[in-house]
C-alpha cells in the first residue's frame, strides 16, 4: 500500500522506520544504559517514583507592567495554585539599562517587568511568600548578579536567611547572547567570568541557590533541532565547568546546584526521548568526565517549556492543542518544572483568561489523565529508547564540534553559532513555504471564513514614566557617599580580577541602579556588538 | 539597480531583541535580489538618518513588543522630519490587526503579521517598487 509520505523523519532529520523491536536495541545494555527511575544513569528519571512523591512544579514565567502590577499578577498566580515564580524582565532590565534610557521609552514594562532598583524588587514580592514558592529569576549574564542581589537584600530585609533561600538565576551566556539583540553588552569572556563569579559567591553565601540554569528554550525557538539544543545546551555546561577548573574550584560543590531548561517542540517522542538522553548525557560528563563524586551532580534537573514558536497567529485556539501535546511530553519526559504557554502568544503577553487555561492544561494533565502514577511509562518502547540512543550520539557529536571551536565563548565571538541559528530559521521557513513542514491553519487547512479573533492585551503605557518618577526619587534620596564608595569598590574589584558580588551587593543596598551597575563594567571593558549577520 | 530589486533598510525600532523574523525576511528579499541593508535594532532617528545615508526605497520595520504604535509612528515622524515621505514604510511582526487601519492612516504601506509566506512578502516589495510614486 501506498504510504502517505515518500520518506518519514524526526524532528531532528532521523529517518524513521514502520516499526522498531528488540533488534534495534541490540547494543542497549539494560542495566548499564537504561536503569531504574533514581538510579543512574537516570534514563528514566532522577526519582524512584516520580510524580507519585512530588509532582512537577507549574511555574509559568511571567510579568510586565510595573513591579506593582506584576506584584498582583503573582498573587493571582498563586491563588490559583501555582507554586513558583518565573520572573520575566523587559527588554531594557534584559539588556541591563535603566526605565529613564531614552532608547526604552516604549519597550519599558513592554515584554516583561521593569527592575530598576531594590524598591522594585520589593514592590514585586511583597506579601509573597518566598519560602514557599520559589522564583527563577530569568536574568541575561551581565544582569544577574545586580538582578539577583536586589531578590536576595529584599529577602535579607524581609528577615530570611540567604542560607536557606531557595530559587534560582538563569546566569547562562549562551541563551543571553545568542537569541534576542540586547544593548550595550561586553564581551562573552567578560560576561563568563561574572556568571562564575556568581555561581562561585552564591555556593558559599547562598547554598540552597541554584546559581545558573543552563537554559535553550530560546535558541532552540531558532528552529534548531533537538540534538543541537541538546548540544549547546551541554557545551554551554561543559565550558562553565572548565572555567572552574581553571579557578581550581572543588568541581562536587560547583556543578552540585546546576539546574537545566529546555523547550518542548511538536515531535512528540523525540522531544521525550530528547529530555531522557540528556539526563544519560549529563550523568556521563559530570561523572565520567569530571569525575564528581556527590550524586546530586549527576542529576539533570530541568525545567521545560512549550514552545512558542510552534504557536501561530492563525486561528490561535489551535495553540491549546499544540501546548497541551507539548506539555503532555515534558511530562512523559520527566520534567521538574514546567511552564504552559499562553495560547495567545503569538498575539500578545497572555490575557488573564489564557493565563488561567494555562495553569489549568497543567492541572489537568496532574489531577485527570493519572499519567502521573508511574515513572517512565514509555521506558523500554523500542522506539523511544532507540530515538533516545539516537540523540545521545548525535548531541555528543554536535559537543565536541563546538569544544573543537574553544567552547561556548569562542562561538559566540566568532560568530559561528550565530550562522548556525541563521541556517536553522532559514531552512525551516523553506521548509513551511515548500510545503514539507505542514503547520495546520497557517500553510494548510487554511479556512476560508474569519477565525476565532482572541482578545489582545495591552500593556500598561505608562510603565516608563512611573519607572522614572520613582528613579528620580531613588537618585534624590539616596545617600549619594555611600553609593558612590560601593560603585568605585566594584570598579576596583572588577578591574583587580576579585568576585564582582560582595561590591555587587553593597552597590545594589546603596540603591545602585542596575544601568550603574553594567556601567561599571561598560567603561572598563567597552561594548561588544553580538556579530549577526544575515 | 533594477527598479524591481529595490534597496531595503531592515530595522527594530526600540529595544526589543526578538530577530529570526527579520533575520528570514532579510535573507529572502536579498536571496530575490534585492539590496539589503540590514540595520538591527535602532532608535526611531538612527533608522530615519541610514534610510537618509543608504538612499533606500523601503524601510522594513519588524516589532515583536507591543510598543509598535508609539516606535511605528515615531520612525515615521522621524522620516517626515528629513523630508524621506517618499520611503515607503513596510511593518512585520505581533501587530494586532485591530491596529493595521490605524498604522495604515499614519502612512504605513502594509503591515505582514506573524506567518506571512514570504513570497508574499517579496512581491510586494517587488510590485511597489515598479509603481511610480509621487
Amino acid at each position: 500500500m501506498k504510504e502517505t509520505k515518500e520518506k518519514f523523519f524526526s524532528g531532528a532529520g532521523f529517518p524513521i522506520k514502520p516499526v522498531y523491536t528488540p533488534d534495534d536495541l541490540a547494543r542497549l545494555d539494560y542495566g548499564k544504559d537504561i536503569g531504574l527511575p533514581g538510579e543512574p544513569p537516570f534514563t528514566r528519571g532522577l526519582y524512584p517514583n516520580m510524580y507519585r512523591d512530588k509532582l512537577w512544579t507549574i511555574r509559568r514565567y511571567s510579568g510586565f507592567g510595573t513591579p506593582e502590577e506584576t506584584n498582583q499578577l503573582y498573587r493571582h498566580e498563586y491563588e490559583l495554585g501555582q507554586n513558583g515564580f518565573s520572573i520575566a524582565f523587559d527588554a531594557p532590565t534584559e539588556a541591563g539599562i535603566d526605565s529613564d534610557d531614552p532608547r526604552a521609552a516604549a519597550d519599558v514594562g513592554a515584554t516583561g517587568v521593569p527592575v530598576d532598583t531594590l524598591l522594585d524588587m520589593e514592590a514585586m514580592f511583597d506579601g509573597l511568600p518566598i519560602d514557599k514558592a520559589a522564583t527563577a529569576i530569568i536574568s541575561q549574564t551581565m544582569a544577574s548578579p545586580a538582578l539577583t542581589a536586589m531578590y536576595f537584600v529584599m529577602a535579607e530585609n524581609r528577615g530570611f536567611d540567604l542560607r536557606t533561600l531557595n530559587g534560582t538565576t538563569q546566569n547562562d551566556l549562551v541563551t543571553s547572547l545568542g537569541c534576542l539583540y540586547l544593548v550595550d553588552q561586553i564581551a562573552p569572556r567578560h560576561q563568563m567570568r561574572f556568571a562564575i563569579d556568581f555561581i562561585e559567591w552564591c555556593i558559599e553565601a547562598a547554598p540552597r541557590w541554584h546559581p545558573v540554569s543552563f537554559d535553550s528554550y530560546n535558541y532552540r525557538e531558532q528552529e534548531i533541532s533537538a540534538v543541537q539544543e541538546l548540544g549547546i545546551l551541554l557545551a554551554t555546561a561543559v565550558s562553565y565547568v572548565e572555567e572552574a577548573k581553571k579557578r581550581k574550584l572543588d568541581l562536587n560543590r560547583f556543578i552540585r546546584p546546576f539546574t537545566f531548561d529546555m523547550g518542548c517542540h511538536n515531535d512528540f517522542f523525540e522531544e521525550i526521548a530528547k529530555f531522557r538522553a540528556a539526563r544519560r548525557l549529563w550523568y556521563s560528563i559530570a561523572k565520567e568526565r569530571y569525575g564528581t563524586t556527590d550524586p546530586k551532580c549527576w542529576q539533570f534537573r530541568f525545567h521545560a517549556q512549550s514552545a512558542g514558536c510552534t504557536h501561530t497567529t492563525q486561528e490561535p485556539l489551535n495553540n491549546l492543542v499544540r501546548i497541551a501535546y507539548q506539555v503532555l511530553a515534558c511530562a512523559l519526559g520527566g520534567a521538574q518544572s514546567v511552564h504552559a504557554n499562553g495560547f495567545d502568544e503569538g498575539l500578545c503577553l497572555p490575557t488573564e483568561d489564557s493565563m488561567l487555561l494555562s495553569i489549568r492544561t497543567e492541572q489537568i494533565l496532574q489531577h485527570e489523565t493519572n499519567i502521573t502514577s508511574t515513572a517512565d511509562p514509555l521506558g523500554g518502547s523500542y522506539y523511544i529508547e532507540w530515538l533516545t540512543g539516537k540523540i545521545e550520539e548525535k548531541a555528543c557529536e554536535y559537543i565536541r564540534e563546538i569544544e573543537s571551536r574553544g567552547g561556548v565563548v569562542e562561538v559566540l565571538e566568532s560568530g559561528w553559532i550565530y550562522t548556525e541559528f541563521l541556517k536553522a530559521m532559514t531552512d525551516h521557513q523553506k521548509k513551511i513555504e515548500s510545503g514539507e513542514k505542514v503547520v495546520v491553519g497557517v500553510n494548510s487547512f487554511r479556512l476560508s471564513r474569519e477565525s476565532y479573533k482572541a482578545p489582545v492585551s495591552r500593556p500598561n503605557l505608562k510603565a516608563a514614566e512611573i519607572q522614572t518618577a520613582k528613579l528620580n526619587e531613588v537618585k534624590r534620596t539616596r545617600d549619594s557617599r555611600r553609593l558612590e564608595r560601593a560603585l568605585q569598590k566594584l570598579r576596583a574589584v572588577t578591574a583587580d580580577g576579585g568576585n564582582i558580588m560582595p561590591p555587587v551587593m553593597e552597590a545594589v543596598r546603596s540603591y545602585a541602579t542596575l544601568g550603574e551597575i553594567c556601567n561599571v563594567w561598560r567603561e572598563l571593558y567597552g561594548l561588544w556588538r553580538i556579530p549577526l549577520r544575515p | 539597480m533594477q527598479p524591481n530589486n529595490p534597496k531595503v533598510l531592515m530595522a527594530k525600532p526600540g529595544l526589543d531583541g526578538h530577530w529570526r523574523g527579520i533575520l528570514v525576511v532579510s535573507m529572502a528579499l536579498r536571496d530575490a535580489g534585492m539590496e539589503v541593508v540590514y540595520g538591527g535594532n535602532m532608535t526611531p532617528q538612527e533608522i530615519a538618518e541610514a534610510a537618509a545615508q543608504e538612499d533606500v526605497q523601503f524601510v522594513g520595520l519588524s516589532l515583536l513588543s507591543p510598543g509598535h504604535m508609539r516606535l511605528i509612528s515615531e520612525t515615521l515622524d522621524a522620516l517626515r522630519e528629513r523630508a524621506m515621505e517618499h520611503v515607503m514604510v513596510v511593518a512585520g511582526g505581533t501587530i494586532p490587526e485591530e491596529d493595521v487601519p490605524r498604522l495604515k492612516t499614519l502612512g504605513v504601506a502594509k503591515v505582514f503579521g506573524p506567518g506571512s509566506p514570504l513570497e508574499d512578502i517579496v512581491a510586494f516589495f517587488r510590485q511597489s517598487a515598479c509603481q511610480p510614486r509621487d
